[in-house]
């Protein structure tokens, strides 16, 4: 391994390790007593000795913490305050594959709908078919999920009652579970990947050497294919850490409106009833997606353009 | 009498950079919104209740509720109807917009404040300062969008409230979400003044002999406000919806005060039968948010040097 | 131009596409075979994943419900909240009431055929009184079992007051003679688990759960939903349904429209989006039941102003509780009077005028202790908990009551659950600590059918739940007196006696009693409502879905 690339790793290393101080710390001064909690309305002071012992929570702090990170490190994530003595590990193994599910088709359609559509708008700069399609990308980026759910919310069950096809308001299972939630999470990262798309089309379309193509008289297509393409497509990777992010956060609305058991919708219950083992478990596995995504951006990035360096 | 030719230079001179940001139509309009918006929300609740009669204007209060016109549809009365307690919707639609700029605004200011100055201490000093600040910009990117103001108000927020009220919710709510902000702004900030710092004004001042404190403040700041306002506007557009986002998951802003996220989430049961009572907000939250979009990107082409 | 490029490029990302379709729906459970009972789709609301199915540690009613689905115990509710035989065939009550002989059902099976014995109850009380479960709920319950305790703070391993004599006779002795001990057996804490299935997967053993009640486990998909199969050695016969799915929905409001769009069958069991029963009302499926709780204010009668008599009074009848039930709420819930609910043994219409709205006297009250028209009263804080969302509506609702009526302004203060917990936990311990609440919006449900659950162990002076402080010699004196009687006739006037004590001093303001509001598709046949909601004495092998 080359060392720029190991000082990332470590760099990275670091940064989960802040994130885990992090969310900890701030569990550890959160209000209320957990225990108390776990016990509801039967409160027997001997009990709340054995629990309190059993969480480890008599300690002092930063032994706390260090034991949090030993077991962290050995794969031991605790267990829920919610569920007594349920593993944090059993609990979110089951989000996981359902948020990559959806993280992920989402990214396949919004790359399918965003990319042509930054093309096509970069190709018919400033005529009404930029401007139609490019209005129709912003507005699909900046109507809030909350706001465009209910309103497909609304169109399905009025197709149910007209005795049309419709598709479930919620749940998870079946691929038609499947359809409203992506295409719902797709639509405002499709609008962000038009406009970076739309932006680095026209960056590259006013560079030298796709003058002098036409210059030399190529045809427009081929042009645009083999030498503006090619290249605009590369900054759409520095996307894909940003959009993993968006994805993460939209999915924190979706997830929750649309009742899917993943990530999302897991760490905003925990944090609802304040679970704090689940809520660091679910925190330092979105912020390790999120890390991982921009090194592979990153790296992804240098082996495509020789000119970057990876710093 | 002679008339004297006009020097070639002036005619020349760099046009001000509104001449740029007003050629943009959809800027144009935009600032028009946001205004409108801003102004509704200062002087709306105020002149919509003196169009009544003194003893009758507690109705269109916002808080005052009438349990006889519970969902109530539109009326002489409330223009906008009433929401689920009988309070009037349009005085409650000025009220979440004044909590939305209002967090809007103290999100922003410490997003430039602790962004912009943060970003160029790194980007100046470099070395430790830098390690530092980076590696802390790093460790907030690394909690993907929300989850990290979710994280902080719905664990400080009822502590926030007892402590300091509605108002203590709301800056605490501002804080959190300005801690989402802040890095990008930083990163931005210190990249731009990485480069104005080798460039030969900045080299030839410090060669001069001026103070660090003067190149900082008189070279590098003026030359990166631009990116400053830029960021910030275009920021604004995400803290709306965020503010929005963290009252709808209940972690937010909380009642009596009123939220355009909370305004939507407590009409969203009632979709079918009172559609307007989602409908309003969410038109609202939509058009600001496009609105400060198009600014943004206005601001951008008429203000970034290299656009020109 | 070269199209054919164009295509390959599409029909991969599309090959993508159905991969990653075919992913999700790889998890979901193939379409069983068409069975005669149908299928029920019956949800779970207000949770994302149950919180337990091991029965000493049921807690919350979801959790409650599908144990008492999969899980029997000695003795059941019938239809008329009775008390029935289940795994005991029949008992005998001896030494006053302090002993209990149960007589085992002969051919009593576990789902798996294995045969249950009085061995197996007996592990089972063991099982939930060890530390182990120290967490769970049979102390609570069942404290009263000789030698309980003991084993609980590890001083003993074995109960000493549960005894098999033989493989089909269990005695059980208590410490003092109880009327409603055989009420408590049916809470699942002493329900029979299988020593077996434990044994073989201590930690996981309840993904497959099974017992003696009429369902067992197929599956439980942590954080999305359990699927129950019929028990074909249920002691009353094998069900006819085929099968029950229970997904875990948080937000009552998207189980409603699951509902809406022929996704579930029964939904609302657990809690309904109440803003929405207007939507729904006039449709037959729309089900409506009283529920044995009551939710109510409760002051801190230690702190002033409320250990004042009157200002409690005055508050009390400054609510315009029609106003409140009718418009605000929107009828969702029952208005409350009471602190027995309806239904209940020793329910008293009569008490209903005790606390009635009156707005002239609550002035003069308020007056004659001291705070004429609200003048100098304190800055107080009405407590309330965020995870009902109809609190936040009532408290903003008596907010402006009491300041129209009484010219008080009070301050809403909402907080977290835990917070809350915590609050009320000082109380409690302490009523004039400085984090005590001043007044509060609680909620009580029954544990088992008895006033002694609502009156003695609320109000008594110094009993556990009395959170407020309450305390009158008279009313503590009436309860004694009733907790003991062994005769009902003579028992429940003295509870009613205490109740009005307790209404006209206001240790509580009631509000609403509960109502279950559920959707039962017409399809479904042979449920009957109780009104504990939960279906606890259905018949499950009558039951059927048609299509």
């Amino acid at each position: 391994m080359s060392r720029p690339v190991l000082r990332r790793a470590l760099s990275l290393i670091f940064v989960l390790f802040s994130v885990t101080f992090l969310t900890f710390i701030v569990s550890y001064l959160a209000p209320g007593d957990p225990i108390r909690n776990m016990m509801g309305g039967r409160q027997d002071p001997v009990r709340y000795v054995f629990l309190r012992h059993l969480y480890g929570l008599d300690q002092p702090w930063y032994q706390q913490y260090l034991t949090y990170v030993s077991h962290l490190l050995t794969g031991n994530l605790g267990y829920s305050f919610k569920y007594p003595e349920r593993p944090v590990w059993d609990l979110i193994a089951t989000g996981v594959p359902v948020s990559l599910q959806l993280g992920s088709l989402a990214l396949v359609i919004s790359v399918l709908v965003g990319v042509p559509a930054g093309i096509f708008a970069a190709v018919w700069k400033n005529t009404w078919r930029d401007t139609t399609i490019m209005g129709f990308m912003l507005a699909l980026y900046s109507i809030p999920s909350f706001v465009i759910i209910p309103i497909v919310w609304v169109i399905d069950l009025a197709l149910y009652r007209a005795g049309l096809p419709s598709l479930p308001v919620a749940g998870w299972g079946t691929p038609q579970h499947v359809i409203l939630p992506v295409l719902v999470l797709a639509a405002a990262n499709a609008g962000f990947v038009a406009r970076i798309m739309r932006n680095s089309m026209l960056e590259v379309m006013g560079q030298d050497f796709v003058r002098t193509a036409r210059a030399k008289g190529a045809p427009e297509y081929l042009v645009l294919r083999h030498h503006v393409l090619r290249n605009a497509l590369l900054p759409l990777l520095t996307v894909l850490g940003p959009a993993t992010a968006f994805l993460i956060t939209g999915a924190f609305v979706v997830e929750n409106l649309f009742a899917i058991p993943g990530i999302g919708y897991l760490s905003i219950q925990a944090i609802g009833q304040r679970d704090y083992p689940v809520i660091q478990a679910t925190t330092l596995l979105l912020a390790t997606a999120v890390v991982v995504m921009n090194l592979i951006t990153d790296f992804a990035y240098t082996l495509a353009d020789p000119r970057v360096r990876f710093e | 009498m002679i008339n004297i030719p006009k020097p070639l230079e002036q005619t020349k001179s760099i046009r001000p950079w509104w001449i740029y940001f007003f050629r943009n139509r959809a800027a144009t309009v935009s600032v028009i919104a946001v205004l409108i918006t801003l102004l509704s929300a200062l002087i709306g609740p105020t002149l919509y209740q003196r169009l009544l009669p003194i003893d009758q204007r507690q109705v269109r209060d916002g808080i005052y509720q009438d349990f006889d016109a519970i969902n109530g549809s539109p009326s002489v009365d409330h223009w906008l109807g009433t929401d689920y307690l009988g309070r009037d919707t349009l005085t409650r639609l000025f009220m979440a917009l004044r909590v939305s700029l209002l967090v809007a605004f103290v999100v922003e200011s410490l997003n430039i404040g602790l962004g912009c100055g943060l970003g160029l201490l790194a980007g100046y000093f470099g070395g430790w300062v830098d390690m530092l600040i980076s590696r802390a910009a790093d460790m907030l990117f690394a909690f993907p969008g929300l989850l990290l103001a979710i994280l902080v108000s719905a664990v400080f927020g009822s502590t926030a409230r007892e402590l300091y009220g509605g108002i203590g919710r709301l800056l605490l709510v501002a804080t959190a979400l300005s801690l989402v902000s802040w890095p990008l702004m930083a990163r931005l900030v210190r990249s731009e003044t990485l480069s104005l710092k080798s460039r030969d004004f900045v080299m030839a001042s410090r060669g001069l002999g001026a103070t660090q404190f003067r190149i900082i403040f008189r070279h590098i700041l003026p030359n990166v406000m631009w990116l400053i306002i830029v960021a910030a506007t275009v920021d604004v557009a995400s803290v709306i919806v965020n503010e929005a986002t963290l009252s709808l998951l209940g972690l937010g802003i909380e009642e009596p005060a009123a939220s355009l996220g909370l305004m939507i989430f407590r009409a969203a049961g009632k979709i079918e039968s009172h559609p307007l009572q989602v409908f309003i907000p969410a038109v609202v939250i939509t058009t600001l948010v496009i609105a400060f979009s198009f600014l943004g990107d206005g601001l951008r082409d008429a203000l970034d040097p290299r656009s020109r | 131009m070269p199209h054919n490029k164009k295509w390959i490029w599409m029909i991969s990302i599309l090959t993508i596409l159905s991969m990653l379709l075919a992913a999700c729906s790889a998890g979901a459970p193939a379409t069983p075979a068409a069975a005669t009972g149908g299928i029920l789709r019956w949800s779970l609301e207000g949770i994302n994943e149950l919180p337990a199915l091991d029965p000493p540690l049921a807690g919350a009613s979801q959790s409650v419900g599908v144990i008492s689905l999969v899980f029997e115990g000695l003795v059941r509710l019938d239809g008329g909240l009775n008390i029935a035989p289940a795994g005991a065939e029949s008992w005998d009550v001896k030494d006053g009431g302090k002993t209990f002989i149960f007589h085992i059902r002969k051919d009593l099976k576990f789902a798996n055929g294995d045969p249950v014995t009085a061995e197996d109850f007996s592990y089972s009380l063991n099982r939930a009184f060890s530390p182990d479960f120290a967490n769970g709920n049979a102390g609570y319950y069942l404290s009263n079992i000789v030698g309980s305790t003991d084993v609980t703070e590890g001083k003993a391993t074995t109960v000493s007051g549960v005894k098999v004599i033989d493989p089909q006779t269990l005695e059980i002795d208590l410490q003092q003679p109880s009327v409603y001990f055989l009420y408590q057996l049916t809470f699942p804490a002493s329900f029979a688990v299988s020593k077996k299935a434990i044994e073989a997967n201590p930690t996981s053993w309840t993904d497959t759960a099974y017992g003696t009640g009429p369902f067992m486990v197929k599956e439980w998909k942590h954080n999305q939903s359990v699927t129950l199969l019929p028990n074909p050695n249920y002691w009353l016969g094998k069900p006819q349904i085929a099968e029950i799915d229970m997904p875990f929905i948080q937000d009552p409001a998207t189980a409603l429209k699951l509902y809406q769009t022929n996704e579930l069958d029964i939904m609302g069991t657990y809690n309904f989006p109440t803003d929405q029963i207007s939507s729904v009302s006039s449709s037959p499926e729309f089900k409506q039941v009283n529920q044995f709780f009551v939710t109510y204010i409760g002051f801190n009668n230690a702190k002033p102003p409320f250990n004042d008599v009157k200002v409690r009074q005055a508050f009390a009848k400054a609510v315009d509780k029609a106003t409140l039930i009718n418009k605000v709420l929107e009828g969702a819930v029952v208005q409350a009077d009471t602190i027995i609910p309806p239904g209940m043994p020793g329910f008293n219409d009569a008490a209903a005028k005790i606390q009635e709205l009156n707005v002239a006297e609550a002035k003069s009250l308020l007056a004659d202790a001291g705070y004429p028209d609200g003048k100098d009263f304190p800055k107080v804080s009405f407590t309330i908990n965020n995870q009902d969302p109809n609190y936040a509506k009532i408290a903003a609702a008596l907010q402006q009551m009491w300041k129209e009526n009484l010219g008080v302004d009070i301050q809403v203060s909402t907080e977290e659950l835990a917070k809350f917990n915590d609050d009320l936990t000082a109380t409690a311990n302490n009523p004039t600590d400085n984090a005590a609440l001043t007044f509060y919006i609680s909620v009580w449900g029954a544990d088992y059918p008895d006033p002694q659950n609502f009156v003695s162990q609320q109000l008594r002076t110094d009993i556990g739940n009395n959170n407020g402080h309450y305390s009158n010699a008279e009313f503590d004196a009436l309860v004694d007196k009733a907790d003991v009687e062994p005769d009902q006739t003579k028992r429940l006037p003295l509870y009613q006696q205490a109740e009005q004590i307790a209404l006209t001093e206001v240790g509580w303001l009631p509000l609403y009693y509960g109502k279950a509001n559920l959707l039962i598709r017409s399809t479904v046949n042979g449920l009957v409502v109780t009104p504990q909601g939960l279906f606890p004495s259905v018949d499950w092998t009558k039951v059927t879905v048609g299509k």
